[in-house]
């Protein structure tokens, strides 16, 4: 299979025309779940899809350390590539590494002016200018909005997609604003909110904001929980 | 020979190169009543730490062979083996990780769990090794073992929990708070032989409290018993020592000890751990390949009277003429014993057997599973399996990589020209990574390992223990040609001289192969070349393989099918069939699209926050893909993957832009083919090379 129709059985594809236009550059998009739901490996997979048509990604990660972040993209890239029948799936393999850049803070580390430095780092020193960032085990319980703006204004300077991940609770479901805890309190800042679920199968995703569409359209979504591909009929 | 096998202990001690490991291995054989005096590393007496056997080591400050020692603590048999620290020698740690039950990680209080301590901490997890970690160097200043413990949970991604704290850091070190009995242990005399008993101080008690919580918490993942002791504040000493032993032995806990060797403090409650909560032979499972049911696994029982299995993981040249450490696996060992090789089907007898310690040794009568000893005068390689009854068992195979790179050395004179051969035919045994070969062509010796400082090292050895003085010449990356895309042949080699000529005909395709380095099949049907000449035909491929077209360099993943051909009735014969072999190999070599791949290290550079562009422009410009950065606490560590061929001289531009600051090490991941640009000058310099 060539690289172009895997990108088309990509979530986001559907995810695509299901928003209004995308997430879009400078935009914030929340993936939020529990524990255990792949919220991660989702994430890769958006970061695949772009780095499969030759984009750069900056995945950021607060939790994992560098090694389980390229065994993440290791796993699920080489699924994909196994599943699909990809061509060349060697030298696909070397240029999606050489588009994406991990960057882990581990023990409390990060800042929102770190993850400014760090852009501005790459751009400098690396000529890397990023289409998207993954921001993986951001703690939004601990966020105001006034941060969330913070980083809307470093994703919005250099017109990338910024992907976020957000730890829900069983107890909590959602206010009555819809949306679950941790994000009620910056949703509004929010411009795509996801919830992903799962079930022995599959993977859900419902979308729950779609920028300042008040007609969230009843989009759901079954991805193989390993490759996070659009599950087959 | 050991009566309880529960009392066996089988570790090894491996660490990054100045967290101390040596000193530590010296102070367990001291308190063990091993050695009667303490020497120390580089040691002002000139003796230096007893472990590190071979002078070279002695003079660097570094250990390099794993020497096997011995010693008793508590009427438990320990045998330890010291492992070297430095990654270009992975291959001695992973052979001792596959013959320990057990580990102890030294890690350094002040510099905590740097980027070696990563790869061994990678390797152990390869091998499944439990460990416990010990926080040394308690003394120096900027001592923080909390903060170290932090590190193993969040680089290292382990289970640490700390099973004592210090009392005092840096100059005011003096001893330890045992958390499982809540007391305080201070260590006196000369040697700190004298451990002295005491109430936890005043100040301490509030966080001795805090932080033994947490280690039940911990260990009452592992132990029903001790969750429902914890839930009625009746714990004890016994259930705690039983949780924290299953969470060690499920890898799922990783006790933390602290103390400072050199300082002798908090040695002898480790000797205690490593009894406690380290396992015995029996406690682990590890499997043997029957070689005559198509390597099947099989459990190896550890038990005196099944047949003997023994797997030889060492080979030393001392001064005691050559010995081989040997692991039991199975079985009972015997002086007079008739054992066999099953490497090289050979039997062999066991005249003499010892128990190493360090570089002395006594003789003992035999031994058995669980063991660790040594032979005398026994010719094999290391990792040859050693059977009783003529079985074909083998210790499953050991991973083995490629080396990577090259040097042509020279003997200096006619003498060392004779040592020489003797030196290289010993490294190449007692070292699968190192090998040696006399180029065809420039008629130099070349030989070949996995990274620099590890040619080196034999080289300074060749030296200083087989007087062989030798000239080198600028090291060579272990480049590899490859094909990419199939296509087909169809070759007559013809010869029409004087007497019989020679005539053969191969005609198939040759194609990229990923499982290994050549497969040869035939698929010809109906005889189109008799079969006595096939395996000549296959032998001209390979004799072609050996040095590619584009710079000369081995073929590698390379798949070979033969489906027609023809022969002579008096022209044929193997000769002419090997030489239509080579001559289709040539013919059909450039219309595979060869390209030339080449030896890619995975690169880890670690040091403070700021060098972090330095990092970064340091591996950019060696044609390096950055595969990953970690910050955390004021240290940036970057990881890439970056051509061998980039790396020389990299640990003197590295210091020299980080004013020493930082550290980095290597190891080698894959092999990957080189960019156009590249290629294109190795081809040219290649050509160069011949005409010249």
């Amino acid at each position: 299979m060539r690289r172009r129709e895997l990108n088309e059985r990509s979530p986001v594809r559907l995810l695509e025309s299901s928003l209004h236009g995308g997430v879009g550059g400078g935009n914030i998009a929340a993936v939020i779940a529990r524990h255990g739901v792949g919220k991660t490996a989702f994430l890769v997979g958006v970061a695949l899809d772009d780095l499969m048509r030759g984009r750069k990604v900056l995945h950021v990660s607060l939790e994992e350390s560098s090694e389980r972040v390229r065994s993440f993209y290791d796993e699920v890239f080489s699924d994909l590539a196994h599943e699909r029948e990809l061509e060349d799936v060697w030298k696909v393999r070397l240029e999606m590494e050489r588009n994406r850049r991990i960057h882990c803070y581990l023990g409390d580390t990060f800042t929102v002016r770190k993850l400014r430095e760090t852009i501005q780092f790459l751009r400098d020193h690396g000529d890397f200018h990023p289409v998207a960032i993954m921001l993986d085990g951001f703690p939004f319980d601990e966020t105001t909005p006034e941060e969330i703006d913070e980083i809307r204004a470093i994703v919005k300077d250099i017109d990338a997609e910024l992907w976020m991940t957000a730890v829900t609770h069983r107890e909590s479901d959602a206010d009555e604003s819809g949306y679950p805890e941790p994000l009620t309190h910056v949703a509004d800042k929010l411009d795509v909110i996801l919830q992903m679920a799962h079930d022995t199968k599959a993977v859900h995703i419902t979308l729950l904001k779609d920028h300042d569409n008040p007609n969230v359209s009843d989009l759901r979504l079954a991805l193989d929980p390993t490759t996070m591909l659009l599950k087959k009929e | 020979m050991i009566s309880d096998l529960t009392k066996v202990r089988n570790i090894g001690i491996s660490a990054h190169i100045d967290s101390g490991k040596t000193t530590l291995s010296e102070r367990i054989l001291f308190y063990t009543q091993r050695i009667r005096k303490i020497h120390d590393v580089k040691g002002k007496d000139g003796v230096g730490a007893t472990m590190d056997s071979m002078e070279l080591e002695r003079e660097r400050g570094i250990t390099i062979a794993s020497a096997a020692t011995y010693c008793e603590w508590d009427s438990h048999h320990i045998n330890i083996i010291d492992t070297p620290g430095h990654v270009d020698f992975t291959i001695e740690v992973e052979r001792s990780l596959r013959v320990l039950d057990g580990a102890v990680l030294v890690l350094c209080a002040v510099a905590g769990v740097q980027s070696q301590s990563l790869t061994v901490d990678r390797q152990m997890r390869r091998y499944k090794v439990p460990r416990l970690a010990f926080v040394n160097k308690c003394d120096r200043s900027g001592a923080n073992p909390y903060r170290v413990t932090e590190e193993l949970k969040d680089k290292l991604k382990l289970n640490a929990v700390m099973m004592q704290l210090p009392i005092g850091l840096e100059a005011d070190h003096v001893g330890v708070v045992d958390l499982v009995q809540m007391k305080a242990f201070y260590f006196e005399g000369e040697n700190g032989e004298i451990i002295r008993e005491g109430a936890i101080p005043d100040n301490m008690l509030e966080a001795a409290e805090e932080k033994r919580t947490e280690l039940i918490e911990a260990a009452s993942m592992f132990n029903d018993e001790l969750l429902e002791a914890a839930l009625e504040e009746t714990v004890t000493s016994e259930q705690i020592h039983a949780a924290v032993r299953r969470g060690v032995l499920e890898l799922g806990l990783t006790p933390v000890f602290c103390g400072s060797a050199y300082k002798n403090k908090g040695v002898q409650p480790l000797l205690d751990a490593v009894v406690r909560y380290l396992p015995n032979p029996t406690d682990i499972e590890n499997v043997a390949l029957n070689l005559e049911k198509g390597e099947e696994e099989f459990a190896v029982k550890v038990d005196p009277n099944e047949p003997l299995i023994a797997l030889a993981f060492k080979l030393d040249e001392g001064r005691f003429g050559q010995l081989t450490y040997l692991r039991i696996y199975q079985g009972t060992l015997n002086k007079g014993d008739t054992i066999y090789n099953t490497r090289l089907n050979r039997d062999v007898r066991v005249g003499r057997l010892v128990r190493m310690h360090s570089d002395e040794m006594e003789d003992i009568d035999g031994t058995s599973a669980g063991d660790i000893v040594a032979l005398f005068g026994i010719d094999c390689g290391t990792g040859d399996t050693f059977t009783s009854n003529r079985n074909a068992f083998a210790m499953s195979s050991m991973h083995v990589p490629e080396p990577v790179i090259h040097i042509a050395i020279k003997a200096k004179d006619r003498k060392a020209e004779a040592n020489l051969a003797k030196a290289l035919a010993r490294f190449a045994k007692e070292d699968p990574t190192f090998r040696s070969h006399v180029d065809p062509e420039s008629a130099e010796t070349i030989v070949s390992g996995m990274g620099e400082l590890h040619l080196d090292v034999y080289i300074e050895r060749m030296k200083r223990e087989y007087k062989a003085e030798v000239e080198t010449g600028k090291p060579q990356v272990a480049y590899r040609e490859a094909i990419s895309r199939r296509a087909d042949f169809n070759y007559t080699h013809k010869k029409q001289t004087g007497g019989s000529g020679q005539y053969g005909r191969v005609a198939g395709y040759m194609e990229p192969y990923d499982g290994g380095e050549f497969e040869f099949l035939n698929e010809i049907r109906g005889g189109a070349i008799p079969t006595e000449y096939i395996p000549a035909v296959e032998k001209g491929f390979q004799a072609a393989m050996e040095k590619g077209k584009m710079i000369g360099f081995p073929v590698t993943g390379l798949r070979v099918c033969i489906n027609d051909g023809a022969a002579h009735a008096v022209d044929s014969s193997d000769m002419a069939f090997k030489s239509a072999g080579r001559g289709a190999f040539v013919e059909v070599y450039g219309k595979c699209k060869p390209q030339i791949l080449e030896p890619i290290m995975r690169v880890a550079v670690e040091g403070p926050g700021e060098f972090q562009g330095a990092f970064v422009r340091s591996v950019m410009q060696r044609r390096g893909v950055i595969v990953g950065t970690t910050e955390s606490e004021g240290f940036v560590r970057v990881d890439a993957d970056v051509p061998l061929s980039e790396m020389f001289g990299y640990s003197t531009d590295l210091r020299s832009s980080t004013q020493g600051k930082a550290e980095y090490t290597m190891e080698f991941v894959k092999y990957a083919p080189v960019p156009a640009e590249v290629s294109e000058e190795l081809i040219k310099k290649y050509r160069q090379d011949g005409e010249s």
